[in-house]
């Protein structure tokens, strides 16, 4: 346990006396990155989670009992994952675990919760194998994951070019075939037509051997899920060849980011993605959130903090639910459960362990993420395909 | 081939001390783990006996990491992989073909057979730094072939390896109970040591350590030193990989960061820190890291500048690493008189 979290736990402990003098706190362990490439997502993850959990503490704790937090770093290492994962859960007693960021991590890591009989939630892996072909009983995810993603951005294409001749441009690994192969399908569904497609190896210096296949296929879309420092050399040399007239770039959530949005410029103008969260929401309760987040960290928020703020919540609801921390009662109350997030109310499907929530299309306008579009829950969740339980 | 002997022999004279130095190490280290293996089961304890096990296992690569760079003399900077083909081929059986702990290691000692002639072939076409450059760059190949095969789960890795019951003749080990798993580990990875010290100790192992000194001149005792090289690779492959096929037993998965040089590099830390060319000082090395790993990594986010300067001073105050240090010692109160080499 690190200085903070046993300060804040302190201070929890001396501010609720009153209400629960006696009360054993809760102990969610946090199994995050926090240190390496993936430390920028840990940090989101872990103000996100603390400023929830002071909130809750502040107001009662959970069925009377304060939260107190447990990190544990990962390194985005699944081997680190597990180890790190078996300590809280055996040394610690943790309740409940989350924060597991890479895939791997929470794949391995929900195996340990299966065998040690715990639950885990993550907020941030969008791989759609957790909550599909490798679901598990043990795992919930409160985040939207890549399917929820390319529907939404299916959605607002067909609604806003419908019919439209898309051309797909993806990095050359697992994933980026996958992700343009899901957005392919999505869009294909929706009555867009396939141009045609290339791949590109990681981290490409020159973009343009692809144009002339480009433009020779005439399209009104490009959708790429190249990311980094590879959507900075791709849009700015689809700029430079002008290319970008009269051309919609649409991507994966991951393509354009706050990191390499100024280093892209005005290339980056038009592009559109899907996503689960953004600060722009103009809701009450997304206000309190933003606010809240940027007095504590001078920082907006971003999906995954947002996203760890509702785990709380999500966990909050269930325990009160269930009126036990115990596995198999708790996991019978948050199958179906609803529960209010900076994104307004989500639902976990009980057939395989995912949120349903309202998706956003979002614009980068003068350098910022617009909201254009929303996309009710139910349309972007796509089918249950989790045959395990 | 007798030259070799002789001078082995020459070299070694009071080598007996050093050598009954090593293996009463070994002893001790083995008595102490089975202590703490009694101690952590009768306490009802899982964590740490988890933890002790995983640090044999990446022991069993620190040691094929020492047969090389301490013995003969070349460093790998990529032995993950034979540690990663170890734990895929097993994981894939296991889960694939069936809970067989004999046919999971079967398998792995065919395929790290063939990987380390093939890697053996390439590798040792050069010495020195090229040496060092080409494991790494075949390491971190077939890392990336790994992360983006979807058949082998690209970079999720493998979940879902069953866990097994290990036949050994007169009774079963449950690789699912901690404790008898980390004493059928620690057993494993001590009859590997014993196997490996023995080897170092005939004219092969000799052999070796000439090669090390000066490979030029290997060949007018009457050996080639390719061929002992070519097979110090293997060797150090297999050892690798048998150990690697018991991680996915333990942890239950397996991920393409097994492979990448974040696990090469930490085995070579591991060997330099325990002591090179000591065998048992890897074994040391790895539980005592690990160990530290899972306490500071728990105190503070900033674990691997601890580590990092702990490295740092254990190369400054201890160049031989920790076993180089307490051994002269040691000899000296086994014979009385013996100076320390």
């Amino acid at each position: 346990m690190t200085k903070k979290t046993s300060a804040l736990a302190a201070a929890l402990l001396l501010t609720s006396a009153g209400t629960a003098l006696a009360a054993d706190p809760i102990r969610i362990g946090v199994v995050t990155p926090l240190s390496g490439t993936y430390a920028p997502i840990g940090q989101q993850v872990r103000w996100g989670l603390e400023l929830a959990a002071k909130q809750v503490n502040d107001k009662g704790g959970i069925a009377g009992r304060p939260v107190e937090l447990l990190f544990e770093d990962e390194e985005a290492n699944p081997a680190v994952a597990v180890q790190k994962a078996e300590k809280l859960f055996q040394v610690a007693k943790v309740d409940f675990l989350t924060g597991t960021v890479n895939s791997g991590s929470t794949l391995a890591v929900g195996q340990v919760a299966e065998r040690n009989d715990r639950l885990l939630a993550t907020t941030v892996s969008f791989a759609d194998s957790i909550t599909t072909d490798k679901c598990s009983p043990n795992v919930f995810r409160v985040n939207a994951r890549a399917g929820q993603q390319s529907a939404a951005l299916a959605e607002w294409l067909n609604k806003e070019k419908p019919k439209s001749k898309v051309f797909f441009l993806g990095p050359d690994y697992e994933m980026g075939r996958s992700t343009v192969a899901a957005f392919k399908q999505a869009a294909t569904d929706k009555g867009a037509s396939d141009a045609g497609e290339v791949f590109a190896p990681l981290d490409s210096k020159d973009y343009t051997q692809y144009f002339g296949q480009l433009r020779a296929s005439r399209p009104a879309v490009i959708y790429t899920s190249v990311a980094g420092n590879d959507t900075v050399r791709l849009l700015t040399q689809l700029e430079e060849y002008g290319l970008l007239r009269n051309l919609t770039v649409v991507g994966a959530s991951g393509t354009v980011t706050s990191q390499n949005i100024g280093a892209i410029g005005k290339a980056a103008e038009g592009f559109v993605t899907g996503v689960g969260y953004s600060p722009e929401i103009g809701t009450p309760e997304n206000k309190a959130f933003v606010d809240a987040f940027r007095a504590a960290y001078k920082t907006d928020p971003d999906l995954y903090g947002a996203d760890s703020f509702g785990l709380i919540h999500f966990y909050k609801a269930a325990v009160e639910k269930a009126g036990t921390t115990a596995t198999a009662a708790l996991r019978d109350a948050m199958r179906g459960i609803q529960w209010q997030t900076p994104q307004g109310t989500k639902t976990m499907r009980g057939g395989d362990h995912q949120a349903v929530q309202e998706m956003y299309a979002v614009q980068v306008t003068d350098g910022k993420f617009r909201i254009v579009g929303t996309v009710p829950g139910e349309a972007a969740i796509g089918q249950d395909l989790c045959t395990k339980f | 081939m007798r030259d070799v002997m002789l001078s082995g022999r020459l070299a070694t004279r009071g080598g007996g001390a050093v050598r009954n130095a090593v293996h009463l190490l070994a002893l001790v280290f083995l008595l102490l783990a089975i202590a703490f293996g009694v101690i952590a089961w009768a306490a009802g304890d899982t964590f740490y006996l988890r933890l002790a096990t995983e640090a044999l296992i990446f022991a069993g690569l620190a040691m094929s990491v020492d047969i090389l760079l301490g013995y003969t003399g070349l460093l790998s900077l990529g032995q993950a992989l034979y540690f990663g083909l170890g734990a895929y081929t097993s994981a894939v059986v296991l889960r694939d073909i069936g809970p067989s702990f004999w046919l999971a290691m079967g398998m792995t000692l065919v395929l790290a057979t063939l990987a380390g002639t093939l890697g053996g072939f390439i590798a040792n076409r050069v010495k020195g730094v090229y040496f060092a450059l080409i494991t790494f760059g075949l390491a971190q190949v077939v890392a990336k072939v790994v992360y983006n095969t979807r058949e082998l789960g690209a970079s999720d890795g493998l979940i879902g390896v069953p866990e097994i019951t290990i036949p050994l003749g007169l009774f079963t080990v449950e690789a699912a109970n901690p404790a008898a798993f980390f004493l059928f580990v620690l057993a494993f990875v001590l009859l590997l040591y014993a196997g490996i010290a023995y080897l170092m100790d005939t004219p092969f192992g000799r052999t070796l350590t000439a090669i090390r000194a000066n490979d030029r001149r290997v060949p007018f005792l009457g050996s080639n030193p390719l061929v002992y090289r070519m097979l110090a690779y293997v060797l150090a492959a297999n050892v690798a990989a048998l150990t690697g096929a018991l991680y996915p037993m333990l942890r239950g998965f397996v991920s393409p960061e097994l492979m990448f040089f974040h696990t090469s590099g930490n085995a070579v830390i591991t060997v330099i820190v325990g002591g090179v060319g000591t065998l048992i000082g890897p074994i040391l090395g790895s539980v005592l890291l690990t160990a530290l790993r899972s306490v500071v990594g728990t105190w503070t986010e900033h674990h691997l500048i601890v580590i990092g300067v702990l490295f740092m001073l254990s190369v400054i105050l201890l160049p031989k690493g920790l076993i180089g240090a307490i051994r002269p010692w040691l000899q000296h109160r086994l014979t009385g008189s013996e100076t320390p080499r």
